[in-house]
């Protein structure tokens, strides 16, 4: 999608009860599907993001699973090969590294190696960012998993793109990794009345501006807009674009705008090297001669539970304004001006 | 006397939450501890509790409606029959009522 969403009629709901709704409109259409995971059965999962399902559709197809994650995606993915549709529950991002080799050499290979007879319709639905939970429950590791051919991978921001990329995955053909932010689940917004999909592979343009293009997803969209809001005080109009889905990326969406405004800041909450600004900044300079890039991610250390130490760690509003500052060679405090051009 | 009773908070992480259930229409008498409302935030339900005994009045959402900490859900009296201010203004609220005291 190239511009802002048209107004639609909708509903306000919390985030985890726009995934629910998803689940619920899928499994009622697809008999074959089925949820598994850690605390997905009866008690609605750990942000209760699967409440109801349980009760609706009973424990064949809502399965609670061990702590064992390469046993629970291999599951999900074998059962998805075998001819039925799973959604495999892997609670924080950072164990989804137990059960990577089943979905990142079976069941993103799958079609290929079988000459497409074969393919492994399995959403692996985890839960990344930092929360005050430590360096092994905090880590945002979404660009990893961009670089794995046959993997799609989708982040949202919003209740209602929580609501249409689920069900655009469960839909797929082959596996697709859906990641929510911890602190998107205190969010609530609206979600589309009718049966809607957020196509793969396609931004968003969150705010519309013409001085500098900002891309992120997920939950550091909130420094980012916040920066925006405090740059437009000083005369800098930002673009701010939501990736929504890292793999397939929407380069023509990021292109165009960068085309605009000739200049460009990523900002994510996982790390630099090799990170989903990298990547984005490479794909759009190939496309567009810019100069004026910068990124702002996670600084590189492991994120502490102390939160004072926590938030040293991530990206927030100051740093994605410093960023805009020394990519368009203006400076804070200057007052109300537009950028140097 | 007339009170507002108001969304309780601050509550960790939680902005806004939504009206689940009333129990009480307007000219319900409300002893210390009754269950007047029934709010749902992002992952629990919270109780709200009459921390004195009143009468409930106006009741200004329904269930369904999203609310902000700290926002009024309803007016109580001291007597049944006490003249309710006739604005809906937050400010001029505020300044003709106190908070109802919750459990």
């Amino acid at each position: 999608m190239t511009s802002v969403d048209t107004e639609v009629p909708s509903r306000k709901f919390f985030f985890r009860e726009a995934i629910a709704r998803a689940l619920v409109e899928e499994m009622i259409r697809d008999p074959r599907l089925m949820v598994l995971g850690q605390d997905v059965g009866a008690f609605g999962g750990t942000y209760r993001e699967f409440a109801g399902l349980h009760a609706r559709f009973g424990a064949e197809r809502v399965r609670d699973m061990p702590v064992a994650e390469a046993s629970m995606v291999g599951i999900g993915v074998g059962a998805a090969a075998a001819g039925t549709r799973t959604l495999v529950s892997i609670t924080y991002m950072d164990f989804l590294l137990l059960g990577l080799d089943p979905l990142v050499n079976y069941a993103a290979k799958l079609r290929y190696k079988t000459g497409g007879q074969l393919r492994a319709p399995v959403v692996v639905k985890t839960t990344a960012g930092a929360k005050g939970q430590g360096v092994a429950h905090s880590q945002c590791i979404e660009a990893w998993m961009m670089a794995v051919p046959g993997l799609r991978v989708v982040a949202p921001f919003t209740p209602g793109d929580a609501y249409g990329l689920l069900k655009t995955a469960l839909r797929e053909d082959g596996p697709v990794l859906y990641i929510d932010h911890k602190r998107l689940f205190q969010t609530a917004g609206p979600v589309p009345m009718a049966e809607t999909f957020v196509p793969l592979g396609c931004a968003r343009i969150v705010r519309p501006g013409y001085d500098v293009t900002l891309v992120s997803h997920s939950y550091a969209l909130v420094p980012t807009l916040a920066a925006a809001e405090a740059l437009a005080a000083e005369g800098i109009s930002c673009e701010v674009i939501d990736l929504r889905s890292l793999a397939p990326l929407d380069l023509s969406t990021l292109c165009q705008s960068v085309a605009r405004t000739r200049a460009l800041v990523t900002v994510e909450e996982g790390q630099l090297t090799c990170g989903v600004g990298s990547e984005v900044a490479f794909q759009v300079r190939q496309e567009v001669a810019i100069d004026r890039v910068a990124r702002v991610g996670a600084v590189p250390a492991p994120v502490s539970s102390n939160p004072v130490l926590e938030a040293a760690c991530l990206p927030d509003a100051d740093r994605v304004q410093a960023a805009v500052h020394a990519v368009l060679g203006t400076r804070s405090g200057d007052g109300p001006h537009r950028a140097k051009l | 006397m007339i009170y507002k009773l108001q969304v309780p908070g601050p509550i960790a992480d939680v902005e806004e939450i939504r009206i689940l259930e009333w129990h009480g229409a307007a000219g319900t008498l409300y002893a210390e501890n009754d269950l007047v409302v029934e709010l749902e935030t992002y992952k629990a339900v919270i109780e709200v509790r009459a921390g004195q005994a009143a009468y409930l009045r106006a009741v200004l959402c329904e269930a369904g409606d999203w609310r902000r900490i700290g926002e009024t859900l309803a007016l109580l009296s001291d007597s049944v029959d006490e003249p309710l201010p006739t604005t809906t203004n937050a400010d001029d609220l505020s300044a003709l009522t106190v908070a109802f005291a919750i459990v």
